[in-house]
């Protein structure tokens, strides 16, 4: 698993893939920085990281198209296949590449509250629980986001259509929360229950909820296993 | 070393592989003979554990394919149709990751992968990018993928094909000299590659087997030779020529085939158990003519491989 994921790390970083969304992502958190944070004269970091959630699913996808449909490309599948590694750890490895690749770039953001801290008056709050918070809730979005775009890269073997189906079901999922609250039906209750952006705003105002975190892991490790049952069904076809 | 029993793999109603039975020894070299399309790949593919079979089994060893992969698939070294390589490393890079990924002790891994890279000539492109290789070199990464983790069972799935004829001769040479230490299986197209290095023959057409056995028994099981190919000079004319042929002892057909320059040239059957050669050489020096070639005209492998194919297909018609 750990040879899989050293191996991805390394493909993200020697290629201009990682600087890339990198670079893009942070252009975006600056944006609303300065809308969010400079603009209204706020301290509040947590709205700006609110705001960035939109973008993930668009980000996220571009992160993962390449994994697993690379491997198709480059024939490289059949390596991976034949070789003595179980399956799930090569899931595991390329899942967990990424999502070191999002860690790296939510530490990143990490300037912005920092630079706030120099930027308000004496006697201000700064780095509340809202925006330890809204951290750590980011993360877990983006850990789940991960998770289905990479379970949605598996049906295909193009990066392109990897990427572009997997922003719609990410939006999907982005917007499930506000349908299941406009339904206000017993199915609107569930679909805004299932939706990961609800438990999200929980952390935002400061809810540090376990059950919400268990929510996240069991959301993120239901799809890293559907990717593998996804994979393992493609060797009997 | 490996035993295939009642493999079949079908897509819908197709048959890609149907009903193949087959063992190999240990120390054996495998020729996988078929058309293209045959069923040489989907095979191999399935005897590798890349894909899963519909129905029979594999073992290598002892270990089921599909029961015990990692025990099994620890045997075998695959070099697929394209080879499986990462572009954006270096050859070294990538070795020492399928290393990794075939756990070989941290101890043995440099020692092997130095005697890999000696083996397959590599030496020197060690440090470049794979994607900026030629053809013949990212061909040699492949087969040194396969050997990492020194496998018995090497799976070389048309290791040839693309290349110029001096890198196939040294891909053959470099299949020469694994033959000691491992079971090699290797499908191809191309019969004479199968001559050059195999020391058996499984002939595959339309997923069925067709014909296995060692390359001798299926060059030697037509008898001994008993076709030449004669060209005669000095004969005043051409009948004086075929007469002189015919009168021999133990000959059975003559055929002209036709002139070049002063030289006839005929095609000759004689009777199967004897060796005609001195007596048709004495008969045509009596009547004062002299032959300048004489050539014995075996059956082919490739002869034999188009009479095996064309039979199935016409007995299918029928």
């Amino acid at each position: 698993m750990l040879t899989i994921y050293k191996r991805e790390m390394g493909a993200y970083f020697r290629s201009p893939v990682a600087y890339c969304i990198i670079g893009f992502f942070m252009a975006i958190v600056g944006l609303m920085f300065w809308i969010n944070s400079i603009l209204q004269a706020s301290a509040q970091f947590s709205t700006t990281l609110s705001s960035i959630g939109m973008y993930l699913t668009f980000i996220i996808p571009i992160m993962t198209m390449r994994l697993l449909s690379d491997e198709k490309k480059n024939g490289t599948e059949v390596l991976l296949r034949t070789c003595p590694v179980p399956m799930w750890k090569i899931v595991l490895g390329k899942y967990l590449s990424s999502v070191t690749l999002f860690l790296i770039m939510t530490v990143l953001t990490g300037i912005y509250p920092v630079l706030i801290a120099f930027l308000v008056e004496e006697g201000a709050v700064v780095g509340s629980a809202q925006d330890f918070g809204s951290y750590v809730g980011f993360f877990m979005l983006g850990m789940a986001y991960i998770a289905v775009s990479l379970f949605v890269s598996s049906f295909t073997e193009s990066q392109s259509v990897a990427a572009v189906s997997g922003i719609v079901v990410l939006l999907i999922l982005y917007f499930l929360q506000s349908i299941g609250a406009s339904l206000g039906t017993t199915l609107g209750a569930v679909l805004q229950w299932i939706a990961p952006l609800t438990r999200y705003q929980d952390f935002t105002v400061g809810a540090f909820n376990i059950a919400s975190l268990i929510f996240y892991f069991t959301f993120s490790a239901m799809f890293v296993f559907l990717t593998y049952v996804n994979l393992e069904r493609k060797r009997v076809i | 070393m490996i035993e295939i029993k009642n493999l079949t793999k079908r897509y819908g109603q197709i048959h890609a592989v149907n009903d193949i039975s087959l063992t190999i020894k240990k120390g054996e070299i495998l020729g996988f003979l078929g058309p293209n399309g045959a069923g040489k790949s989907t095979t191999m593919n399935i005897l590798t554990g890349y894909l899963s079979p519909t129905s029979g089994t594999v073992t290598i060893d002892g270990f089921d394919i599909m029961d015990s992969p990692r025990e099994a698939k620890k045997l075998i070294g695959y070099l697929p149709e394209l080879p499986p390589l990462y572009q954006d490393m270096t050859v070294s890079e990538y070795l020492k990751f399928i290393s990794e990924l075939k756990s070989v002790p941290l101890k043995q891994r440099k020692r092997q992968l130095d005697e890999i890279l000696y083996l397959v000539k590599l030496g020197d492109m060690q440090d470049r990018l794979i994607k900026n290789l030629s053809k013949g070199y990212k061909q040699r990464v492949g087969v040194a993928q396969a050997l990492v983790g020194n496998p018995q069972v090497l799976v070389l799935d048309e290791p040839t094909v693309g290349l110029d004829p001096k890198q196939i001769i040294e891909i053959r040479k470099l299949i020469g000299a694994l033959r000691h230490e491992h079971t090699i299986i290797l499908s191809t197209h191309i019969l004479q590659e199968v001559n050059a290095v195999c020391s058996s023959v499984a002939v595959i057409n339309k997923g069925k087997l067709a014909a296995a056995g060692s390359v001798s028994d299926f060059t030697a099981s037509e008898g001994t030779v008993n076709k030449f190919v004669i060209s005669i000079v000095g004969a005043p004319s051409r009948t004086e020529a075929q007469n002189a042929l015919k009168e021999t002892d133990g000959v059975r057909r003559v055929d002209f085939v036709r002139v070049d320059k002063d030289a006839y040239i005929f095609n000759v059957e004689s009777e199967r158990k004897s060796d005609v050669r001195r007596s048709v050489f004495n008969a045509v020096s009596r009547n004062n003519m002299a032959i300048i070639e004489l050539r014995p005209v075996g059956r082919t492998l490739e002869e034999i491989f188009i009479d095996i194919v064309s039979n199935e297909q016409n007995s299918e018609q029928e």
